[in-house]
């Protein structure tokens, strides 16, 4: 990968108190880790492996002591615009209609109206809500909200989008479709993205690199490049293509040995 | 994606469906009351003293007009119930938002709070009546004081129970402080000040007749009273069914409206 590390993560490594035994629990170890400009980077690893911590702290959300995490050269100390997330649960908010929602970063950055109404309507255009746009969340299928939270994003414009298992509470027919539009909406906005999933399979499907995360205390187990170019990233051709079966085979042989230790321990 | 678009419009047609057949109950209730009223009235024995009849009470009613005292009580408790609500919710709003923002003062105040609470609109009227003599200034107290606690409690509570996860999507756009209690805290505690504040208003329209009937201040509570006084049962029902009636009236054209424009609108409560 060429051009410039958008994120740098340097010995990142997190301890938290348990919440009942108030033990010190050891939930990553020593990351290291680059993203580049326009890459797309998927972590996969066994539940409770630290993942979803690693995107937090990078988020902000999560304070951090041990090591380093910049974006674009600048120390991580809280969360910023230049970092959007995409969560797991439906965090777009219940009281705003679906425009309101995808506008809502430029609007908080009192972006000029005819400005913001423009971008929202370009990203209501992007992830295909057009005629939507008035709508509110509650009348929205799941698929559906998690498009309106991938366009609130990237309308945002940020550095770096993390998404944080985006798919996970979505029926399967669902979870392909938004998965192949995830491809088209990565190729037309040329965004950087770090990729949460415990899916082998989605991982291998969207990522340029997928990380194995190991059991905790998290730590990467390996690195897999899939060079397969965005463009023949659609699942009506992928299952055929014997560059994304090996990759995902591999990254599969890996979790399992990691979720096999696992019972060991 | 077209699969969700002819949801809404069903559930539309439905909802006036609703509202049309409630009309209809609505008035077939009320003439079955009024139908069972008179008869009740008709078959019992001194009916002017235990329950006079439909028609006795509107005859009554209109004699109270043609004085003027009527509407002048209407009118004194209307004007109680709304001022005393009113700063009672301008006050425990932002005092239930406070105390839910800031979880210092919250701890801090909540003994206070619960304490108070318990020691109901009732019970503070003889030392309220000592501070502020027999007036209306005491029983508009006694509504702020009963107004207050509901609507205080409820927004706190709704400010703590936004979903974290809302405030974090606010947090990573950039949000200020500001920005999140704006956005996010008070359009996410919507649910809560609409209950608060049906049960603020409610128990305001309870205590505005009980203090009125304490403090002696004219209006429907000592309405009421006196008609038990005078021997005169049509105005004690008059009485009562306006109480009721007033209640409808703000329920309909207030409190739902409100309701129906928010947290419905958006999802938060189904109906």
């Amino acid at each position: 990968m060429t051009g410039e590390a958008k994120l740098i993560v340097q010995g990142l490594s997190h301890h938290y108190p348990d919440e009942y035994t108030g033990e010190s629990v050891h939930a990553l170890d020593n990351i290291d880790l680059k993203i580049y400009e326009n890459e797309f980077v998927a972590i996969v690893g066994p539940s409770g492996c630290g993942k979803t911590t690693f995107l937090n702290i990078i988020a902000g959300l999560l304070p951090y002591r041990e090591g380093r995490a910049m974006v674009d050269g600048v120390d991580i100390k809280g969360p910023g615009p230049d970092r959007g997330v995409v969560f797991q649960e439906h965090a777009i908010l219940p009281w705003r209609t679906v425009s309101r929602n995808i506008g809502h970063g430029l609007e908080l950055r009192r972006t000029p109206k005819a400005e913001t109404q423009r971008r929202v309507q370009e990203y209501v255009d992007l992830v295909g809500l057009s005629g939507f746009e008035d709508r509110y969340p509650h009348e929205l299928s799941g698929g559906m909200k998690q498009r309106v939270a991938v366009a609130r994003t990237l309308c945002a414009d940020p550095v770096i989008m993390l998404m944080d298992e985006p798919f996970a509470a979505v029926d399967a027919q669902t979870r392909i479709t938004l998965q192949d539009e995830l491809n088209r909406v990565v190729m037309a906005t040329e965004k950087t993205i770090l990729f949460i999933t415990h899916s082998v399979e989605e991982a291998a499907f969207l990522g340029d690199r997928c990380i194995v995360f190991s059991r905790r205390p998290g730590r990467i187990k390996s690195e897999i490049k899939i060079d397969i170019p965005r463009a023949e990233r659609q699942w009506k051709d992928m299952v055929n293509n014997s560059k994304f079966t090996d990759a995902r085979d591999e990254i599969l042989g890996l979790v399992r040995s990691e979720v096999t230790s696992n019972d060991d321990g | 994606m077209t699969t969700a678009d002819p949801a809404p419009v069903r559930r539309k047609t439905l909802r006036k469906r609703l509202t049309d057949s409630r009309a209809v109950q609505l008035i077939i209730l009320t003439i079955g009351v009024f139908i069972l009223w008179g008869i009740i009235s008709a078959v019992i024995e001194r009916p002017d003293r235990y329950l006079p009849s439909p028609l006795t009470t509107l005859i009554s009613s209109a004699d109270l007009l043609e004085k003027g005292v009527l509407i002048s009580f209407y009118s004194d408790t209307l004007t109680r119930l709304v001022i005393g609500s009113i700063v009672g919710l301008l006050m425990g709003i932002p005092f239930g938002l406070i105390l839910g923002l800031n979880r210092t003062i919250a701890d801090m105040f909540y003994p206070l709070m619960n304490f108070f609470q318990s020691v109901s609109g009732i019970a503070i009227f003889p030392i309220i009546v000592i501070w502020f003599g027999n007036s209306s200034t005491t029983v508009m107290i006694v509504i702020l004081y009963t107004s207050f606690f509901p609507i205080a409690f409820n927004v706190l509570s709704g400010v703590r129970s936004v979903p974290m996860r809302y405030i974090s999507a606010a947090r990573t756009m950039g949000a200020s402080r500001f920005q999140i209690i704006r956005d996010v805290l008070l359009p996410g505690a919507m649910p809560s000040v609409a209950i608060g504040s049906r049960l603020s208003i409610g128990f305001a329209w309870r205590a505005v007749i009980a203090g009125e009937m304490l403090a002696g201040q004219a209006g429907l509570g000592n309405m009421i009273f006196a008609g038990q006084e005078l021997d005169n049962t049509a105005q004690i029902i008059l009485g009562m069914a306006l109480i009721g009636f007033t209640w409808i009236l703000l329920d309909h054209f207030l409190l739902r409206p409100l309701e129906s424009d928010t947290i419905e609108r958006w999802g938060l409560v189904t109906r």
